[in-house]
């Protein structure tokens, strides 16, 4: 017993000091806002780990014969357009993903009048012009078509779970399919268990705890300076270092495009939303107001922490029913020009980072100028969505901190302004188009909260109404 | 996060459902994954709400009928994934040359012809024609006018002047309808 404590005793002080020299290295480069390189060495290391391992894959499985080439079903049919719904992977540094995630759409072909949507165009056909067609018996054929292919492939349900892989990335819980292939893989595994658990993890969350330690000790000194642009500019370069030192926590690799386009104080940012890393992503390289719902537990020592160096809007959950007072509040923020610039997410919850989905119109009704930016994560390092009805906030903080790392790219996009006699509506449509295209995600009209709620029923009222306009009456 | 992995489909159980359903076995795979994933609570069968909790399919208008084609005989309230996979093998496309068991166009119009017939009584009423018009165009149209719509459309079907359509009249109805393309779904892989 005392030979054990002797040698932890012993273990622990020559780890110690290499220990806390790693420590002061990472917090000095987190605040001087440089990286000397180590995560992209990491990160390449990992992408031929991984080439090798899909590699041992497919021969393991040739011999054993599994993989049987597939039947050719292709009747073509006629010319329709057909569209296979993929979205293009951006290239990160350079490294091509050419078919390494393999995104949900790709398991039929679907014929665009088949998809149903929700928001049929108003008024996109007069009564008169439309060609009216006796009622046929084959008039059902096209909903069966689409409802069997909408339960074979929908574009929906799936944006809400974690996205699939192609390739396995040597972790557990991402591995559907495989059982045993072969022992040099499992030796491989093995190690990056090893690895990941007990030498990445506690690190990470020690470099985590210093992080909110020293958010939680300078937004408290900052709070008691009154408001002034010294504090504004303290506020900056201590909100910059929490939040750099925590993505270091994550092993965040994290690409930014554009840097010129980076938004400015006294404007509106708006991203797609993935999860609440996302604000940990965009605050490395810039100081945001942040909005949204008051949150016990951790992430409200966050929230009151934040609140007491800079202006930030946060709601009690009564309030978030109360849209003008968001507005009103809104509003208030962005007309003082001294004021940061106000992240928002106007998907309104956390999608899997495949697929934009609806933005709520609340943010772009302001007036304000809209800085767009895209975000979008590399899933071969670890997947970063938050699906909350699953996993409650640790337990996702604990998955990330036992991934191998969190790459992502973050383009900046050229500000936009809300154009004369535009809705809101149509000028959100007209962002988020734009930000679907930079990180190549496929543009939904759905609604993101179809997570949690039913479909209205006036949308399968508009169907109703289209399917009439066709039909020939007496 | 382990409980995907418990629910992997043997090979044996692979084979037997290419046999029986004739899709390949990467198919076989994809349809399982959705399967799993339309299966929130891990029962290893599905009910009608996992069914309906597809926007697309609750915003269609014969959604409902389409979710219990599902569910027909003696399948009780749940569906297993062998049941799923026979009732999407009616749609795989019709290959020439090939023995086509569940997707001959025979076999199409027989699961068309289900969605009328609501009381497989192998006849399609009236009634029941009015029924689908009503899924089908909700408030827009008037009754008066669906029930002449429905009876034209008997009308122009019937040939033994039972006022019903059988399935004899509604194959020779759609006699010159291509039900092989718009009854098929093609797959990727």
């Amino acid at each position: 017993m005392a030979l054990l404590t002797g040698t932890i005793a012993v273990l622990g002080s020559i780890f110690f000091t290499p220990f806390l020299m790693l420590l002061l290295c990472i917090i000095f480069l987190a605040s001087i806002g440089k990286s000397i390189g180590v995560r992209r060495l990491y990160i390449k290391l990992l992408l031929m780990i991984f080439e090798y391992g899909r590699a041992n894959i497919e021969t393991a499985q040739k011999n054993a014969g599994l993989a049987l080439p597939a039947e050719s079903e292709d009747e073509s049919h006629g010319s329709s357009n057909k569209t296979a719904v993929t979205s293009q992977q951006p290239q990160i540094n350079g490294m091509k993903k050419t078919d390494v995630v393999l995104t949900n759409g790709n398991t039929i072909s679907r014929d665009d009048k088949h998809i149903l949507v929700p928001d049929l165009k108003n008024g996109s056909d007069d009564e008169a012009t439309v060609d009216k067609d006796d009622f046929d018996l084959s008039n059902c054929f096209d909903y069966i078509k689409a409802g069997m292919e909408a339960i074979i492939e929908d574009q929906v349900t799936s944006r809400f779970e974690a996205e699939e892989l192609k390739n396995w990335n040597l972790m557990t819980r991402t591995n559907r399919r495989y059982e045993f292939i072969s022992w040099r893989l499992t030796v491989i595994w093995m190690c990056g268990f090893i690895i990941r658990y007990c030498f990445l993890f506690p690190l990470r969350v020690v470099i985590c705890f210093f992080g909110i330690c020293w958010l939680v000790a300078s937004t408290g000194l900052l709070g008691t300076i009154p408001d002034c642009l010294v504090k504004r500019h303290l506020n900056y370069w201590c909100y910059m270092v929490a939040f750099r030192v925590m993505a270091r926590a994550l092993s965040g690799t994290i690409y930014i495009r554009n840097k010129h386009f980076r938004p400015k104080c006294g404007g509106v940012c708006v991203a797609n939303h993935t999860s609440p890393v996302d604000v940990l992503i965009l605050s490395t390289d810039n100081c945001y107001s942040l909005i949204g719902q008051r949150h016990g537990g951790f992430l409200g020592v966050l929230q009151r922490a934040l609140a007491r160096a800079s202006p930030h809007i946060w709601f009690e959950r009564s309030e978030v029913k109360d849209r003008h007072a968001v507005a009103r509040k809104l509003k208030e923020h962005v007309s003082n020009p001294s004021n940061p610039p106000i992240l928002i997410f106007p998907e309104g919850t956390c999608i899997n980072n495949t697929s934009v989905m609806q933005f709520k119109k609340g943010s772009f009704e302001v007036g304000s100028v809209i800085y767009p930016v895209a975000i979008k994560y590399d899933p071969r390092f670890g997947d970063a969505f938050w699906n909350s009805s699953r996993y409650s906030m640790m337990q996702y903080l604990y998955m990330m901190m036992t991934s191998w790392a969190i790459v992502c790219e973050v383009w900046y996009l050229p500000p936009m302004h809300q154009k004369e006699g535009e809705s809101a509506i149509d000028f959100a449509n007209r962002v988020k188009g734009v930000i679907a295209k930079q990180g190549g995600l496929v543009d939904l009209v759905w609604d993101g909260q179809l997570k949690r709620v039913k479909p209205k029923k006036e949308w399968m009222e508009r169907q109703q109404e289209e399917f009439s306009k066709r039909l020939k009456v007496e | 996060m382990g409980n995907r992995s418990s629910l992997l489909l043997r090979e044996e159980e692979i084979s037997q459902l290419q046999q029986d359903t004739g899709f390949t076995s990467n198919q076989i795979e994809r349809l399982y994954s959705r399967f799993t994933s339309l299966d929130r609570g891990d029962y290893g069968s599905l009910s009608r709400e996992d069914f309906l909790r597809i926007p697309e399919i609750a915003i269609n208008p014969l959604g409902e009928r389409i979710v219990n084609s599902f569910f027909e005989g003696d399948t009780g309230d749940r569906v297993n994934f062998r049941q799923f996979l026979s009732v999407l093998a009616h749609f795989r496309p019709v290959k020439k040359n090939k023995e086509n068991k569940n997707n001959s166009r025979e076999q199409k119009l027989q699961f068309a012809f289900k969605m009328y017939d609501l009381d497989n009584d192998n006849m399609i009423t009236r009634e029941e024609l009015l029924a689908i018009l009503h899924m089908m165009v909700g408030a827009n149209i008037g009754e008066e006018q669906l029930s002449s719509i429905a009876e034209r459309t008997i009308l122009e079907a019937d040939e033994d002047g039972d006022q019903k359509i059988s399935f004899e009249e509604f194959c020779k109805a759609l006699q010159r309808t291509d039900v092989e393309q718009k009854m098929s779904i093609r797959f990727l892989s």
